[in-house]
């Protein structure tokens, strides 16, 4: 079944180095190092929108953007991040470190596994040359609820173009990573020997491949209405204004957990290994995610219990239900670490801050996950400060812990562990500098999506403390880039297996051979790397 | 240096995620307490909730620092690894057990305040409540009579829509939008509904604590959605009878008088430059409609009174800045209404037709 050997010499050696190779390379490797680079290069454009949002806030009254800037600020903040950050970031991982967790040569499709790439940065340009037309850029929010999203300008056909591509890009490269998941797993990597970050990198590809189709029909179908005259969405010319929040939030839930599975993957596997011992329990991850995968489906109307449109007992119920797989893996990570040995390198910490962050962005959505509390919290700050817990405290701190992870077997060099460890500390507290102010902002009844504020509310006190907070976390994020550009000056002197870890990718060479294993250790469990350290007794440190 | 942060790291943890519980016990008090007795409902649901994800807060997150704090690696352990234990079924159904249950006490708690809040009521008044980009209109269907906000002009600051309701009276809101979709939001009732154009919906409640409360628009609206704001005043029963003769004679004093065939209208601001119109009965005459609100669409319509019951002309839209001129036959004598349909009651005056049929006036 599977087909993993020793490599056959190619017919075409590849070019090794220049522009040009990175341009038409096709090794999975390469393509998942152009995710991460283009991933934070997105990242630093989206950040600024952010801190340029959290100035504007800072005070009440106006005093840097008037609204018309501000709305395309958030709105495309909110874009980027989603759709060109965070998921990309995850799939990035994903393409580098798939084949290799399951011993493979490459991806199934290396030439889509390509295209998919490319789409992303003309995806996201697209998006972004939104400022450069009359009008702006999109300034609908990254909802795009019509009929206000009908009503903008060319910025608003920008955007839909560019989400089009994007969605096209995630559809493939889901595809792409079942086809390579399910067909091309070496001899004796069953699935249920598979490791944890690739079984999330599986959910993910599902998810993507059932619900993204539905958002980019969605996005057609505005398009349409917008440029061909039809009326889908338009109740001023017979259309439903609701249907574009059934359809977005079908895709929309389902998204949530896409941009969290590949994190709780890779913070899974981080924490087995830091902790010195085996998963407590694999097969319970395993059935959480797909409880999760299966449930994503079912619960995208609790985003518009304030409607007054949708069977709330109903998705009220789904909802909640959720938090029992997830609440699974909080008990499984932390009767892995129970009578561990725990080092706390820096992929740990930033794992470990993962899960105290995320706990409160999962505690917090309990309480828009009942409809009558929701009418009082939905879109306002408190939802603001919950998607960040979920995925900033979430996935942003299980991204960071991925790169100091697996930095030194993409690069062959250790990221440095000081700076390691002061970006932790400074991030984890700008984090809740930023975020936990607007719990309470919400709760006194400040709106989402204000350019302004009124003084006398009670407000600005702790806008001024969260836009302090914007500009800590942004101190953090200039640790990190430093940590990376002082590291990639350095030789290449990391071990093939620094860590002490678990999974296949740390049998092979840092970085890997293009054709990734010169030979394969046999696979009797879901750590033959573990496996081929304690036999030889001794090798961890 | 790194040596001594790494190694303080356990300790320092502790210390930062201890202060995580007390922020969210603090926020309990943070939660509004409610001007209605179902807003006071949906605050005791936030407490209910805060009293059952505490524990769970303080319990996962003081689990985590014991791990931290017991398990870490020390220096110069050298003993062997730690022992490769792995759970069970056993375990594992004690896992899934655990937010079962706190889901199964939690949901009834929330249908429960659900039903409060949804439970029907016979209001003494009914408000149609419009917003528009970016102004409210609440129209008292019973008392005949409309306020609207006035966006900001060049001259004038922006005068919010004032919603004013008696004391210890069911109020039912009926809702609905003439643009895109709002969102009609009182923090102190705990409380939003969103206004979705093609779409009526209704909502009870009865407001029994005196004041002024804040209230805005929170489903993203466009470009002044931030200033999209209104003001409830709770009042009591007299000064709401009060307030009821004054609006209702600053509508009867709008009046004026027949001057000529030849109309003209400015709209600027989403406001037009005039509140009253009057031409002779009978004879035909013509409205030059200039609309000086780049971008924004307006027209120019004539109705029997703002219930918008009979219409007797209406005009297609024009986005400006344009300027056009309408035909209109002639109408019987009569106090009649025109308004803008995009902005409703917010662009609208008196539209007298002098009985006479003589041009003077």
């Amino acid at each position: 079944m599977a087909v993993t050997h020793a490599p056959t010499a190619e017919a075409v050696p590849e070019p090794r180095s220049g522009l040009m190779s990175w341009l038409t390379t096709t090794d999975h490797k390469r393509i998942g190092i152009l995710y991460l680079i283009n991933s934070f290069a997105f990242f630093v454009i989206a950040g600024i929108f952010a801190l340029l949002m959290r100035t504007e806030l800072a005070r009440p009254g106006t005093q840097v953007f008037a609204p018309h800037a501000y709305n395309q600020l958030f709105t495309l903040h909110g874009t980027l991040m989603i759709f060109l950050v965070i998921f990309p970031l995850l799939a990035g991982f994903g393409n580098y470190f798939v084949p290799l967790q399951i011993g493979a040569l490459d991806m199934a499709f290396p030439r889509i596994n390509a295209l998919s790439f490319w789409l992303l940065p003309v995806g996201g340009l697209t998006i972004l040359s939104g400022f450069l037309v009359p009008g702006g850029a999109a300034a609908a929010g990254w909802t795009g609820y019509p009929p206000l999203s009908e009503q903008l300008g060319t910025g608003q056909d920008l955007w839909i173009a560019g989400l089009i591509l994007v969605g096209t890009a995630s559809i493939l490269g889901g595809i792409n990573f079942i086809v390579t998941i399910l067909r091309m797993r070496a001899p004796g990597m069953t699935m249920m020997r598979m490791p944890i970050f690739t079984w999330s990198i599986l959910a993910t590809s599902l998810l993507v491949v059932l619900a993204a189709p539905v958002l980019t029909a969605g996005l057609l179908m505005v398009f349409s209405d917008r440029q061909l005259g039809t009326v889908f969405f338009d109740p001023s010319r017979g259309g439903v204004a609701l249907l574009w929040q059934n359809l977005f939030w079908f895709f929309g839930h389902p998204e949530v957990y896409m941009l969290i599975l590949g994190a709780w993957g890779v913070v899974t596997e981080i924490i087995a290994v830091f902790s010195g011992k085996p998963i407590f329990s694999y097969r319970g991850v395993v059935l959480a995610f797909l409880l999760i995968t299966a449930l994503s489906f079912s619960v995208w109307a609790h985003h518009m219990f304030a409607t007054g449109a949708v069977e709330l007992p109903f998705f009220s119920i789904t909802t909640e239900l959720i938090s029992i797989p997830t609440g699974v893996l909080f008990f499984i990570w932390l009767a892995t670490m129970w009578r561990g040995k725990l080092r706390f390198e820096p992929p740990m910490l930033f794992a470990l801050g993962f899960i105290a962050m995320f706990l409160i962005g999962g505690i917090d959505g309990v309480w828009a996950a009942s409809p009558a509390m929701d009418f009082a919290i939905h879109d306002t700050y408190w939802v603001v400060a919950h998607l960040h817990y979920v995925l900033f405290g979430g996935t942003l701190f299980g991204v960071m812990a991925a790169m100091y992870y697996w930095f030194p077997k993409m690069t062959g060099r250790m990221l440095g562990r000081r700076l390691g460890i002061w970006q932790f500390w400074v991030q984890i507290i700008g984090f809740n500098l930023t975020f936990f102010p607007m719990h309470i902002l919400g709760l006194r009844g400040m709106p989402r999506r204000v350019a302004d504020y009124p003084p006398d509310l009670g407000w600005s006190f702790l806008n001024l403390l969260s836009s302090i907070g914007a500009f800590v976390i942004a101190a953090s994020m200039i640790i990190f880039f430093t940590n990376i550009f002082l590291t990639l000056r350095k030789p290449r002197t990391a071990a093939d297996d620094p860590w002490g870890a678990n999974t296949l990718e740390w049998a092979t060479t840092s970085p890997p051979p293009v054709h990734n294993f010169d030979s394969l250790p046999p696979i009797h469990s879901d750590r033959p790397v573990f496996d081929l350290r304690t036999q030889h007794e001794g090798g961890g440190s | 240096m790194a040596q001594s942060v790494g190694s303080r790291t356990p300790r320092a943890s502790g210390r930062l995620r201890w202060a995580g519980p007390l922020a969210l016990l603090a926020l309990t008090g943070c939660a509004k307490e409610g001007i209605s007795p179902t807003a006071q409902d949906v605050h005791q649901l936030y407490t209910v909730i805060m009293i059952l994800a505490l524990p769970v807060f303080i319990g996962v997150e003081a689990l985590l620092i014991w791990c931290i704090v017991r398990y870490r690696k020390r220096g110069g352990d050298d003993s062997p690894a730690p022992v490769q234990s792995v759970g069970g079924n056993r375990s594992l159904a004690v896992f899934f057990a655990i937010p079962a249950v706190i889901v199964a006490i939690l949901f009834p708690f929330g249908e429960q305040t659900l039903m409060n809040v949804q439970a029907a009521v016979t209001p003494l008044v009914k408000i149609h409540v419009e917003g528009f980009q970016w102004e409210w209109t609440f129209l008292y269907e019973n008392e005949g009579i409309f306020v609207s906000g006035k966006t900001a002009t060049s001259t004038t600051p922006e005068e919010p829509a004032q919603m004013y309701l008696p004391v210890d009276e069911a109020v039912q809101i009926d809702l609905t939008s003439r643009d895109v979709i709002h969102s009609f939001f009182v923090p102190d009732l705990l409380f939003k509904r969103d206004a979705i154009p093609g779409r009526d919906t209704s909502f009870t409640f009865t407001p029994t604590t005196l004041g002024v409360f804040h209230a805005q628009c929170a489903e993203f609206c466009g470009l002044w959605h931030s200033h999209m704001t209104f003001d409830v005043h709770v009042v009591s029963s007299a000064d709401y009878q009060a307030w009821i003769l004054q609006e209702r004679k600053a509508f009867a004093s709008v009046t004026c008088a027949p001057n000529g065939t030849q109309l003209a209208l400015v709209a600027h601001n989403i406001s037009w430059n005039q509140n009253c119109l009057a031409v002779p009965a009978h004879t035909p005459f013509t409205v030059q409609i200039t609309n000086e609100d780049a971008g924004i669409q307006h027209n120019f319509s004539i109705y029997d009174s703002f219930f918008e019951k009979q219409q007797f002309f209406t005009s297609p839209r024009l986005t400006g800045v344009a300027s056009e001129t309408l035909n209109v036959d002639g109408l019987p004598p009569g106090h009649y209404y025109f308004q803008c349909d995009v902005h409703g009651p917010a662009m609208s005056g008196a539209f007298v037709v002098g009985s006479g049929g003589s041009g003077g006036g």
